[in-house]
């Protein structure tokens, strides 16, 4: 549907209607899928995939066919638990040995839960959980382990918080906390996927070395999204901002959504905008350890999007009121612009970066904070993208040698250039005279050419009176010729 | 004990990075220090009368020098003695000879002295000016792979000679090994430089001026304390593996942010915020420079 107030949005944002065309005209997946080869089963999954996950679809229906099935039901797998953990309508010592023990239900044919509360908008998951078990059975052992090493951990992360009396009535109480929940529920979904990616020999094995970055990629995401949908959580009566960072702006959670606290309110979501910040230029450090187009893709998508919300998040009061979005053309851009290579990514980073910097402003109390994190995306992208060499140190001897190298190579190259010309005009005068000589053996009347060349350009800069004895040399001329 | 202590003298152990350094090197517990300076220790300043020896000398006199090194034995030397000069001066080439005879003459003496009394190393306080002060050109993410010798003002001029001088001193056998640390603009309490220029813009009316790419060009700066940690790790390594010996290094907080953004956070904790921008682009700068100049 096209609102008329949509039409005259992008009256004024030629750029973003543009980038819708060029990402929906343009776009063609890495990876095509023959869906007429795909089992009843696994038909099923993929609906439920495009039913649970707006925008994580997408980018994995384009996934190397390598590891298309394995994270899809990674995905519902994760979602399937979550589904589980959410539902305040499913009494806790229920609730709680489904989560602790959800990896051996995995392996449980035919299992399904029904009772979920009928307003769980993925509860139909649930229901026909077997597809997603029968599925599961065919795939790589390797994937299997790896799937059910994380599910086990998530499980385990969410019973300890639903155990929590504390965390379900305050919400997340410090930052360590804080990060804490978000390790349980993205953390650890990146370090399920680098496992799968790596596993697939599609990226880096060092980038297992490196947990924290694995480790940044699901709490960027996480964070932003928490920054966010305050509003949201707050209507759903969740708390996810850590009080250790609220409660140095407000003395109670609700304050922050009063009127006369509208600056302790920005100040307190630039702290967590500036929390998920931190977290940048690790994302762009992993980006760098992927190998395959489609893997790379399916990352770099969300990030991109995560700092261009945050972004639309910073300084940006209406985060109390209503749920920010970026608009749908800026989602295409950076779709089209994610879908490339680091480089590009590593500049849309960049961008976003400068213009978190510039609402940055002197009376924020992480003002400075702020622009050392932005300061630090800026110097990763260019340790790895250097813009400028080193100039030649004259000093050094080595330099010398190369220098001395350099001139012969120049006056090589001088003489290369010399020779090919000569080439060139010489092969123009041995066509030129086959030519003429061609056309002299067919009887050409190279003295009429003379002739009418010298005429031609004699009129032309004007020696010779024109017309007349033009008019009567030729004619003079033509005679001559029939003879 | 402290008989079993390495002595090390430090040159400019009055000044501000000096005392820090003399701190620094006292919390290891681990040497016997001699200081020297041109002044005493100045009213204010931290001094530590009770574990350091202080002494008067002027790096500029040959044969003081000498006796106060013999003296002292020290193992290890950490030369912090320089002069720079402040606002358009440091622009300028005229009246140059200031910083070339302390910069570069005092530094030859130090290192003389240093070697005549047998000490087994010296560890200069060099600046990143060596490079950056080429002006008019960035300086990207760079590092010590980039050559020095192009600086355009005397202050950087003088430091690379200097440079030059310590890092040639280093011996092939290692008996006498140095290294070089390029501090960034150093900035930190009792700081007589970064922050008291920033603060006088507020009483010039100069804040609300933004010049160039100021606000967007990063830069590096350095708190006076991380400063003073790199000497003491100078310091050991060339008492123990050596392996800096005959290296430079840059010496930065690693969190580089636009000139601008410093200011403004300088400003911010003496209770000024400008009240609007005025964006000149460079240009014009240089004109109006030209302008008051004149």
């Amino acid at each position: 549907m096209v609102s008329p107030k949509s039409i005259a949005y992008y009256v004024f944002h030629p750029n973003e209607l543009r980038s819708i065309i060029q990402w929906k005209v343009w776009h063609n997946p890495v990876h095509e899928r023959d869906e007429a080869k795909d089992s009843e089963n696994l038909k099923r999954c993929f609906h439920f995939l495009n039913l649970t996950s707006r925008s994580f679809a997408a980018v994995i229906m384009e996934l190397h066919p390598e590891l298309l099935v394995p994270v899809t039901l990674f995905y519902l797998i994760l979602r399937g638990l979550d589904t589980v953990e959410d539902d305040m309508t499913i009494p806790l010592e229920k609730k709680e040995p489904i989560l602790r023990n959800f990896q051996d239900i995995l392996e449980k044919d035919g299992w399904t839960f029904t009772e979920n509360g009928p307003n769980e908008k993925d509860r139909q998951l649930l229901v026909e959980f077997n597809v997603v078990i029968e599925e599961f059975k065919h795939i790589k052992p390797a994937y299997r382990e790896i799937i059910k090493d994380i599910t086990k951990r998530m499980g385990n992360g969410m019973a300890d918080y639903a155990n929590n009396a504390e965390h379900n009535l305050v919400g997340v109480d410090t930052i360590r906390d804080y990060e804490l929940y978000c390790h349980y529920v993205a953390g650890l979904v990146g370090e399920g996927l680098t496992r799968l990616f790596v596993e697939a020999g599609l990226a880096n094995t060092a980038l297992l070395k490196k947990p924290e970055l694995m480790e940044s990629m699901g709490q960027f995401l996480q964070q932003v999204n928490i920054t966010r949908d305050i509003k949201e959580d707050l209507d759903d009566k969740r708390r996810f901002w850590p009080k250790e960072i609220w409660s140095k702006h407000v003395d109670t959670f609700e304050d922050l959504f009063k009127p006369e606290n509208k600056q302790k309110a920005l100040d307190c979501s630039s702290e967590m905008i500036y929390t998920a910040l931190t977290r940048a230029d690790d994302c762009l450090y992993y980006l760098a350890g992927l190998r395959e187009q489609s893997v790379f893709n399916f990352c770099a998508i969300p990030q991109t999007m995560a700092i261009a919300t945050l972004n639309a998040c910073f300084q940006n009061y209406d985060i109390f009121e209503k749920n920010v979005k970026i608009t749908k053309g800026e989602a295409c851009q950076l779709m089209v612009e994610s879908s490339q290579n680091l480089q590009l990514v590593c500049e849309v980073f960049k961008r976003y970066a400068r213009k978190i910097a510039k609402k940055n402003n002197p009376h924020d109390p992480n003002f400075l904070k702020i622009s050392i994190t932005i300061g630090r995306i800026e110097q990763f992208t260019e340790s790895i993208f250097p813009s400028q060499k080193p100039p030649v140190d004259q000093k050094s001897p080595a330099s010398v040698e190369e220098a001395e190298k350099a001139k012969k190579q120049a006056y090589e190259d001088r003489w290369d250039l010399i020779y090919m010309t000569a080439a060139v005009i010489l092969t123009v005068l041995i066509i030129t005279g086959c030519m003429i000589f061609v056309a002299y053996l067919a009887g050409a009347r190279f003295d009429i050419a003379y002739y009418e060349l010298k005429q031609q350009v004699g009129e032309l800069l004007g020696w010779i009176e024109p017309k007349a004895k033009a008019v009567e040399a030729v004619k003079v001329v033509t005679e001559k010729s029939e003879l | 004990m402290s008989t079993e202590r390495t002595r090390i003298l430090v040159t400019g152990g009055c000044g501000f990075l000096g005392t820090e350094i003399v701190s620094a090197l006292l919390a290891t517990k681990r040497y016997d220090i001699t200081t020297i300076d041109i002044n005493p220790p100045a009213l204010g300043t931290s001094t530590f009368t009770q574990s350091v020896r202080y002494v008067r000398a002027n790096i500029l006199d040959r044969d003081a020098l000498q006796k106060v090194f013999d003296e002292a034995k020290p193992a290890m030397v950490v030369h912090t003695v320089g002069v720079y000069r402040l606002g358009t001066a440091r622009y300028s080439m005229k009246n140059k000879e200031g910083e070339f005879t302390v910069n570069v003459e005092g530094t030859r003496n130090v290192l003389d002295a240093s070697k005549e009394c047998g000490a087994k190393g010296l560890v200069y306080t060099s600046s990143v000016t060596v490079v950056l002060d080429e002006l008019g050109k960035d300086f990207r993410n760079v590092d010590e792979q980039w050559p020095t010798g192009r600086a355009k003002t005397s202050y950087g001029q003088s430091k690379t000679i200097a440079e030059n001088l310590v890092l040639s001193a280093t011996t092939a056998s290692r008996s006498f090994a140095t290294c070089s640390l390029r501090s960034a603009p150093i900035f930190g309490p009792n700081d007589p430089t970064v922050i008291p220029t920033v603060h006088a813009c507020i009483a010039a009316y100069q804040t609300p001026f933004v010049l160039g790419a100021a606000a967007e060009n990063l830069q590096d700066y350095v708190y006076v304390s991380n400063v003073a940690d790199a000497h003491v790790l100078a310091v050991a390594n060339l008492l123990n593996s050596q392996t800096a010996a005959g290296e430079a290094f840059f010496i930065t907080n690693g969190a580089p942010v636009p000139l601008r953004i410093l200011c403004l956070s300088i400003w911010k904790e003496f209770g000024h915020v400008p009240a609007f921008e005025v964006k000149i682009p460079e240009g014009v700068a240089w004109w109006m420079g030209l302008e008051i100049g004149m």
